[in-house]
C-alpha cells in the first residue's frame, strides 16, 4: 500500500465529502447519513458526537465498507484515504487497508471477539495477513498483549476467562496490533466502568501519540471528548449540525441542539433541582423533516428552518454550524 | 421519626461452582421519608443485588430489613404481597424489562388487577391517571413496547412501579440505556413524581454526574461492601476512601480548561467469591499496606461521614 502518493501532500489524510447511506427496511429507505463531509489529519482525533441512531457508526463502517451488502447502499459520497477513494477500490486491496492501514475498535467487546478461540491466536491473525510472512505473529501477539497491559501468558485463555475491561483491551489490541495510520474507535468505552475507562483511554492515547495515529473517536460521552479530541463533530439525524475544534465547541456552542446537548448534562459543580432536557425525541429516519431535522425540537425554529435543506455556515474560521437563525440566536442569547 | 427503609448487617451470597460469591456484604444504612439514596459503584460491585434484596427479588442470606419500621425480612405469602405494594422497582432496561405481547395499557393495569383492591372501572380510570402523570399520550395505550422508544419504554416503566401508591422505589439504573437528552427528561420525571407523592427512592447507577444530582445521601459500594456513605454535597467535597477518590478522579470533566489530575488505577478487580477478609479493595489501592489484609471497621470520621478503610487518616 505503499506506492507514490506524493502528488497528494496537500490533501488531508481522511477526507469524507458528501457521504450520504441508506438502509431499506420494510421497502421504506432509511436515511442514516445524509451528506456528511469531515477531514482528519495524521495523530489528530476527531469526536463524532450524537445519540442513539444519529448515523456515528454507520459512517465508520462505510470508511471501512464493513456495511452490509443486503439492504444498505452508499448512494453519494468520496472518502479518500491518503489519496484513494476507498469507495471505488476493488474488494482485494480493501482487505489489504482492513486491519492494516485503518482498523476498528467495535463498541461491545463481549461481542467483538470469537468465543471459540484463544484470544493470543486472535490478535496473531491479523498480523499473520498482513505480514511479509517472515513475522513471528505469536511473538507480535504476546507483545501486544503486554502493550495494553495484559500478562503474555495469558495468550492461550479464551474469552470467557477475561473481565469485560481486559476484553476490551484484547480488542485494542487486535486493532493496534499492525500500526494503523487510522484508527475508528467506536465507544470504546461505553460498556466499561470509569475506572477502567480511564486505564483504557490512557492506553489509547499513549499508542496514539506513539504511531503518529489518525482517530475517529464514536462517542456520546461529553467528558470523554473534553479528555481526547482536537476537533468535535455534532451529528444530528444523519448530518454533521456543529463541527469545529474541541475549544470552539465547548467554549461557544451554536447549533441549538449542541447547546441542549450540554444542558441536559448533570452539572457536576451546581445543585440545581431540575435539568434541562430537549423536548420532543429524534425524527424517524425514514420519514425526515424538510429543512432541518433538528428544527422541531427547537425552540428557535422558525418558517425559514422548515423550508429547505439548511447550509452549513463557517461562525468562526474551521467552525462551522448548520443552522439558518445562527446569527439571530445569538444575538438573542448575548 | 420511623425512616422508610432501614437495612441492618444485610448479606447476600450465591451459591456457584466456584464458591460462596459475597453480593452484599454486611450493608447497613436507612433512608428516610421523601429522601433518595444514591448507590453508586462499578458493575459487579452488588448494588443491584443490594436493591433485589431489599424488595424480596432475591431472598436475604442474613440481616434485617425493616419497612417503615416493620421487620420484612422473613415475610412471605399474602404478608410478602402487601410488603410489595408499598416496595417497587424501576428497571434498568427498558427494552427487555416490559412485556413485549402486552399492550401499554394492559401493562400498567396488571398489578392494579392482581392487587384485588379495584373494580373494574377503578382499574381503567386509574391507567388512564397514571399513563398522564408519567407523560404518555392517551393514543399510545394500545401500542406494544417495539413500537416505543426508550424514553417512553422507561415511562411505562415508571408507571407500572407506581401503579400501586408505593412507598419506595428501587430505581436501578433507571436512565443509563437513555441518550442524554431523554435522560434528562426521565430524571426530571423522578424528582416531580417524588416531590408530588413524597417517595423514597433506592437509586442505582453508576454515572456519578446523575447520582450528584438526584441524591440526598450517597453510599459507595465496592465488591459488595459499602466502603464509604455520607451526603451527597459532602462525598464529592471531600471524598476520604481511596476507592471513592479514583472513582470521582475517573470520571472525564466536560470542563476542557481545568481539566481533573485523575489517578488510573492499576490492577483488576478481586474476586467476589470466598473473599479473603480485609479490604477488598487493597488489590488495587496505591495506599494499600500491611493492616489492610485484616478485617476493616466501618469509621465515623465527621458526622454522618463513615468510611470503611484502617488508614483513612493516612491517605488525607
Amino acid at each position: 500500500m505503499s506506492e507514490n502518493k506524493t502528488e497528494n501532500k496537500n490533501m488531508p489524510f481522511l477526507s469524507i465529502k458528501d457521504l450520504k447511506v441508506e438502509y431499506m427496511s420494510d421497502g421504506q429507505a432509511v436515511h442514516a447519513v445524509n451528506g456528511v463531509s469531515l477531514t482528519l489529519e495524521r495523530g489528530k482525533t476527531l469526536g463524532l458526537v450524537g445519540e442513539t441512531g444519529a448515523g456515528k457508526t454507520t459512517i465508520a463502517k462505510s470508511i471501512l465498507r464493513i456495511l452490509p451488502d443486503i439492504g444498505c447502499h452508499i448512494r453519494q459520497g468520496e472518502i479518500c484515504l491518503d489519496g484513494d477513494n476507498v469507495l471505488t477500490l476493488p474488494e482485494h486491496d480493501m482487505r489489504k487497508i482492513r486491519g492494516n492501514k485503518v482498523s476498528m475498535i467495535f463498541q461491545d467487546p463481549m461481542t467483538a471477539l470469537n468465543p471459540v478461540q484463544r484470544v493470543g491466536e486472535q490478535i496473531a491473525e491479523v498480523v499473520q495477513l498482513h505480514s511479509d510472512g517472515k513475522t513471528d505473529s505469536e511473538a507480535r501477539a504476546k507483545e501486544m498483549l503486554e502493550i495494553v497491559g495484559i500478562p503474555a501468558e495469558r495468550y492461550y485463555e479464551y474469552p470467557h476467562q477475561f473481565s469485560g475491561g481486559m476484553k476490551q483491551r484484547v480488542v485494542i489490541a487486535i486493532a493496534l496490533a499492525c500500526n494503523p495510520d487510522l484508527l475508528l474507535a467506536d465507544e470504546p468505552t461505553t460498556a466499561l466502568d470509569v475506572t477502567i475507562q480511564a486505564q483504557v483511554m490512557d492506553l489509547i492515547g499513549e499508542l496514539q501519540k506513539k504511531y503518529n495515529t489518525a482517530m475517529l473517536l464514536i462517542t456520546h460521552d461529553m467528558g470523554v471528548v473534553a479528555q481526547v479530541c482536537d476537533d468535535v463533530a455534532v451529528i444530528y439525524a444523519g448530518n454533521i449540525v456543529e463541527y469545529g475544534t474541541k475549544e470552539q465547541i465547548f467554549d461557544h456552542p451554536s447549533h441549538p441542539y449542541t447547546v441542549g446537548l450540554f444542558g441536559a448534562i448533570p452539572d457536576m459543580n451546581e445543585d440545581e433541582i431540575w435539568l434541562h432536557p430537549i423536548d420532543g425525541l429524534p425524527p424517524d429516519p425514514t420519514d425526515l423533516p424538510q429543512g432541518c431535522a433538528f428544527s422541531p425540537r427547537c425552540k428557535y425554529a422558525g418558517e425559514e428552518c422548515q423550508k429547505g435543506p439548511i447550509a452549513i455556515y463557517e461562525t468562526a474560521d474551521g467552525h462551522h454550524c448548520r443552522c439558518c437563525r445562527v446569527d439571530e440566536i445569538r444575538k438573542q442569547e448575548g | 421519626m420511623t425512616p422508610v427503609i432501614e437495612v441492618q448487617n444485610l448479606k447476600k451470597y450465591f451459591q456457584t461452582p466456584r464458591g460462596l460469591l459475597h453480593a452484599v456484604d454486611d450493608v447497613t444504612f436507612t433512608i428516610e421519608a421523601g429522601k433518595t439514596l444514591g448507590v453508586v459503584g462499578e458493575s459487579g460491585c452488588g448494588k443491584s443485588t443490594l436493591g433485589r434484596t431489599i424488595i424480596h427479588l432475591h431472598e436475604s442470606t442474613a440481616g434485617k430489613i425493616f419497612l417503615e419500621g416493620q421487620d420484612v425480612t422473613k415475610v412471605s405469602g399474602k404478608a410478602l404481597k402487601k410488603a410489595r405494594e408499598k416496595m417497587q422497582i424501576i428497571f434498568q432496561d427498558p427494552y427487555s424489562s416490559l412485556d413485549p405481547r402486552k399492550s401499554i395499557d394492559s401493562t400498567i393495569r396488571e398489578p392494579l388487577a392482581v392487587s384485588g383492591r379495584f373494580s373494574k372501572p377503578e382499574i381503567e380510570d386509574r391507567t388512564k391517571q397514571l399513563m398522564e402523570l408519567v407523560g404518555i399520550d392517551e393514543r399510545l395505550q394500545k401500542a406494544y413496547p417495539h413500537e416505543l422508544d426508550g424514553g417512553r419504554r422507561q415511562r411505562v416503566g415508571i408507571a407500572r412501579a407506581l401503579a400501586l401508591d408505593p412507598k419506595f422505589v428501587v430505581c436501578d439504573e433507571p436512565v443509563s440505556a437513555l441518550d442524554v437528552s431523554i435522560q434528562a427528561q426521565v430524571l426530571n420525571l423522578l424528582k416531580k413524581l417524588q416531590m408530588d407523592h413524597g417517595l423514597t427512592y433506592m437509586f442505582v447507577t453508576h454515572d456519578m454526574s446523575v447520582v450528584r444530582h438526584i441524591s440526598d445521601d450517597i453510599c459507595v459500594m465496592y465488591l459488595g461492601q459499602v466502603v464509604e456513605k455520607c451526603s451527597a454535597k459532602e462525598l464529592f467535597k471531600s471524598p476520604m476512601h481511596p476507592y471513592t477518590k479514583a472513582l470521582l478522579s475517573a470520571i472525564p470533566s466536560v470542563d476542557i480548561h481545568h481539566p481533573t489530575k485523575r489517578e488510573i488505577l492499576k490492577g483488576e478487580l478481586t474476586s467476589p467469591i470466598n473473599p479473603q477478609p480485609g479490604c477488598r479493595f487493597a488489590a488495587r489501592c496505591p495506599y494499600a499496606g500491611e493492616a489492610c489484609h485484616q478485617a476493616q471497621k466501618q469509621e465515623e470520621v465527621s458526622k454522618g461521614h463513615f468510611v470503611t478503610c484502617c488508614r483513612v487518616h493516612e491517605v488525607n
